[in-house]
């Protein structure tokens, strides 16, 4: 058992020489089985989060068999050999603990916040489901309908959710992100309980997972909690990964969709690579304050000058996530100011403008400096959440990186200089790495 | 289940804790959970322990401009968070829909000496992030800053100014106003906010909570920006303000803070409180719209802050379709028959009585007969109210989620936010907690059928028109307490 001791040291502009120091305590350790453990203690309330990390999500799915990944994480939730159907829900509910899981393209994760003293039954009862999980037939075949509308909810009828499953699918030509998480209605149909007994058995073993466990908890007492529950459930062969890997420039790519919306909007997204993925982790940092810079609050780009400036756009945002597994997008999407008669094209034109003034001009110190002020404020500001804490390492630790990276990272974006987010957006925003979505009211379709 | 078991002495201390009704709590708990102690070790462990909480020391005072402060320090992170809030909320809008959210969305839109894009560039170098918002009863305006006075007290200086000395500039408002008729666009795209907007016309007719806190595409465009001036000095005052504050300061800094924040606010008095709305006559409305799911809304007004039937109410809304998994709505309507993603029944006390609701969608073939089930299994509680184990189980769940609810700063001062603002006393949390484990099965059952009716719904339905379809089977989850595993 290893223990970190990282002090987060903080610096401000010159106009506040302010070091901030936050103490985290952080222990690492893993069992025999190859389960990963890490341990961050928080003693401000007698409380503690438990999330299990799984290293699958929908990212790793075939043409016709996707939304395994999130069709197993609801099945988890349906009896294993000490639990019956829903039962670990009543229990924990009977406890005062909030549970549930989440998946996504590059994994599955299943979570608990409870009263510390609570922690042993959480643990028990998930180590339960990933030794033996149940997967009754008839829980399926009512759960498989419930998925169904979920997608409903989420996508068939909300535009912006179907207007995004369709641009991901055309933006990653050649990896695994193309996949919707919920899978596609037609694989939902089609799908059996033996997919799922095959898709547990395949990815769900202790030596594919992360523990991560952050609370009023010491990291001996979790020690001999997780020993005691995971310890006996053997290690297995896991099937070899491929990361994901893109295209750098697939070509100039669009998309027209006419949906039941009143409203038109358009996405843009660039493939550009991951800090996972990258040989030059200062593109990714660069990448990573351009985003910030256009949409790191009321006074950057996007709101001061599109919405606020030219009143071009109604809203307007920019993303990109730095920690996936394998090649990633910068996305920009906006929604044009139609009370002012502006157009798609309008808002095409103004986006591409940003990107050149990236190109063409560095950025000030002093918007830098505006940048990475709220950055170091967001550090301590996400501290008062055990929740996001945990979610922060397990996802480092899922996508191939490391908690450690949290140590670094604050110097690693002091580091990028204006000339490297200038370099970054000339090698980046390009026609032959985009994709554009047009998104048109119904009424609309010629 | 009928062995009856000795409860443990601790369990026992903290009954005694939680006084009387305490007793049925812990018997019952023995009664349940018999079976699957067996099964999962760690649980037969833990109901010799019971929870423990954290300690909440507020402080509470009036500054001299006469606003309510209550103050919590959490010296353990680097930094604080200021929640000021006012009756300023849309039930003050009178005919004119939508200005208290105007008036709110406009307040960081400038000062006089500076605009928009300045103020918001201030707080960014200062690393702190301001907030506006308005809802039906109240205007809550935030700041979450580091405590580094470097950096705090800049941020406090113009956190004040914005509150106390907007502008609202011309330019601005028309910029605001065309953002907000594009969110009634969005918003038409979206059944569910469709059904939500009739539900609540239907529901309280006249009454201020009847209209959308947003306003609408008919009132909002007509706004001008004295009425906001006036709406700023007749409800954004010192007399009709609560500050809430947690966070890395000592006592002597959240006076000088709360002094400083309240004495620049317009003079005033608290505003008048909300009429309450006349009861409301059964309705049934139908909105068409082109989805593949029906959105299905049920209603009724049921509770205000402050009534003595409330923490009956909140544990009995836990048991039928508060919260998650496990109520009597999701395990009959999600897990047994797969008919929806999600079902929640919910209460929210209000200043003025408040809705009790339950919200569903299902496929649009099966939404009659989903409705009719829903209504089904609310004529059933309401008639014969939860049964004991449920009411234990709900018990055990709240005193097991109490600590929770004080794990973050960010609780916390939502928590003294809404003490401080429905005027309750600070020792609110743990006397809730108090009535609620005393409470027994008649007086959830009494509590209920007080309150609601299952004969005067208030029903919206938004989706398409299809043809029906019968339900589905329900799967027999009676062998749920006897596994068989199906081991790797």
């Amino acid at each position: 058992m290893k223990k970190y001791l990282s002090y987060i040291v903080l610096f401000f502009s010159s106009t506040f020489i302010a070091p901030l120091m936050a103490q985290t305590t952080t222990t690492e350790f893993s069992l025999d089985n190859g389960l990963k453990v890490i341990v961050r203690e928080d003693h401000r309330a007698p409380v503690v989060v438990s999330q299990l990390w799984y290293k699958v999500g929908s990212s790793y799915e075939k043409p016709g068999s996707t939304g395994l990944a999130h069709a197993l994480e609801h099945m988890m939730f349906k009896g294993s050999s000490k639990l019956g159907p829903g039962e670990s829900s009543r229990i924990l509910r009977e406890l005062g603990a909030e549970e549930n899981a989440f998946t996504s393209d590059d994994y599955t994760a299943y979570y608990q916040v409870l009263a510390r003293d609570r922690l042993a039954v959480a643990l028990e009862m998930e180590a339960d489901r990933l030794a033996s999980l149940t997967l009754p037939e008839d829980e399926f075949l009512r759960e498989i309908e419930v998925i169904k509308e979920e997608r409903r909810m989420r996508t068939d009828d909300r535009p912006s959710g179907l207007a995004y499953e369709r641009f991901k699918a055309l933006a990653y030509p050649a990896s695994g992100y193309h996949i919707p998480t919920i899978g596609w209605m037609h694989d939902l149909e089609r799908m059996t309980i033996a997919d799922l007994r095959d898709w547990h058995e395949r990815w769900y073993a202790p030596n594919n997972a992360t523990l991560v466990i952050v609370g009023d908890v010491q990291p001996d007492e979790v020690k001999t909690l997780v020993t005691r529950y995971f310890a006996k459930i053997p290690a297995r062969p896991i099937p070899a990964v491929k990361q994901p890997l893109e295209l750098a420039e697939p070509g100039q790519r669009s998309l027209t969709l006419y949906l039941k919306t009143q409203l038109p909007s358009l996405m843009m997204g660039f493939n550009v690579p991951s800090l996972s993925s990258t040989d030059k982790p200062t593109d990714v940092h660069a990448l990573r304050l351009i985003g910030a810079l256009l949409d790191g609050g009321s006074s950057s780009r996007l709101p001061a000058q599109l919405v606020r400036k030219q009143e071009l756009v109604a809203g307007a945002s920019a993303w990109y996530n730095a920690f996936a597994r394998g090649d990633s997008l910068f996305v920009l999407s906006a929604t044009p100011n139609v009370q002012k008669g502006k157009t798609l094209a309008d808002v095409e034109a103004g986006l591409w403008q940003q990107l050149k003034q990236l190109q063409d001009t560095p950025p000030s110190t002093a918007e830098l400096a505006r940048v990475r002020a709220q950055v170091v404020a967001a550090e301590v500001y996400q501290q008062d959440s055990i929740t996001s804490q945990a979610t922060q390492i397990g996802t480092l630790e899922t996508v191939g990186l490391s908690w450690r990276l949290q140590d670094t990272d604050l110097a690693a974006l002091e580091a990028v200089t204006p000339a490297d987010i200038q370099a970054a957006a000339k090698q980046f925003f390009t026609q032959s790495r985009a994709t554009t979505l047009y998104v048109h009211p119904e009424e609309a379709r010629p | 289940m009928m062995s009856l078991r000795i409860f443990s002495a601790s369990l026992i201390s903290a009954a005694l804790l939680f006084n009387a009704g305490c007793s049925t709590f812990s018997q019952q708990q023995a009664l349940q959970s018999n079976s699957v102690e067996q099964r999962i070790s760690s649980l037969a462990a833990l109901s010799k322990q019971s929870p423990i909480t954290r300690t909440l020391d507020i402080q509470e005072w009036r500054t001299s401009a006469g606003t309510k402060v209550l103050f919590m320090a959490a010296p353990e992170l680097p930094m604080f968070d200021l929640r000021l809030t006012f009756a300023a909320g849309s039930s003050k809008d009178q005919q004119t829909y939508g200005l208290a959210n105007l008036t709110s969305a406009m307040l960081n839109e400038g000062t006089g000496t500076l605009d928009a894009g300045q103020i918001a560039a201030r707080f960014e170098d200062l690393g702190a992030e301001f907030s506006a918002g308005s809802y039906r009863d109240m205007a809550v305006v935030s700041l979450r800053s580091l405590s580094d006075a470097k950096l705090s007290s800049p941020a406090l200086e113009l956190f004040s100014q914005v509150a106390a000395q907007p502008s609202f500039p011309a330019a601005s408002l028309a910029r605001i106003k065309n953002q907000l008729l594009a969110g009634f666009e969005y918003d038409k795209q979206n059944p569910g906010k469709l059904a939500s907007l009739a539900l609540f016309e239907q529901l309280y007719g006249e009454h201020p909570y009847a209209h959308s806190s947003s306003g609408n595409a008919e009132s909002v465009p007509g706004i001008s920006r004295q009425q906001l001036q006036e709406f700023h000095r007749n409800y954004y005052t010192a007399g009709n303000a609560q500050i809430a504050l947690v966070g890395d300061l000592s006592i002597a800094q959240a006076k000088a803070i709360s002094e400083k924040v309240s004495a620049r606010l317009p003079q005033g008095t608290a505003a008048a409180v909300t009429p309450e709305p006349v009861k409301t006559p059964t309705s049934n409305t139908h909105i068409e719209f082109p989805s593949t799911q029906t959105h299905i809304l049920l209603a009724q007004l049921s509770v205000k802050r402050g009534d003595p039937d409330y923490p009956a109410l909140f544990l009995g809304n836990q048991i039928l379709g508060g919260g998650g998994f496990g109520t009597r709505l999701m395990e009959e309507v999600r897990e047994k028959r797969g008919l929806t993603y999600g079902i929640y029944s919910s209460l929210s006390p209000m200043q003025a009585t408040g809705p009790f609701m339950i919200n569903v969608q299902t496929r649009a073939q099966l939404s009659e007969a989903t409705l009719q089930l829903v209504q089904d299994l609310l004529r059933d509680y309401l008639e014969n109210g939860p049964t004991a184990a449920e009411l234990a189980d709900a018990k055990r769940e709240s005193l097991g989620s109490f600590p929770l609810s004080a794990a973050s700063n960010s609780a916390i001062v939502g928590q003294l936010a809404a003490i401080g603002f429905y005027d309750m006393p600070l020792s609110w949390m743990s006397d809730f907690m108090q009535d609620v484990q005393a409470l027994t099965v008649e007086q959830v059952h009494a509590a209920f059928q007080r309150h609601l009716n299952p004969e005067q719904l208030v029903i919206v339905t938004a989706g398409p028109t299809v043809e029906q379809l019968p339900l589905p089977e329900p799967v027999d989850r009676s062998a749920a307490s006897a596994p068989a595993g199906r081991q790797h």
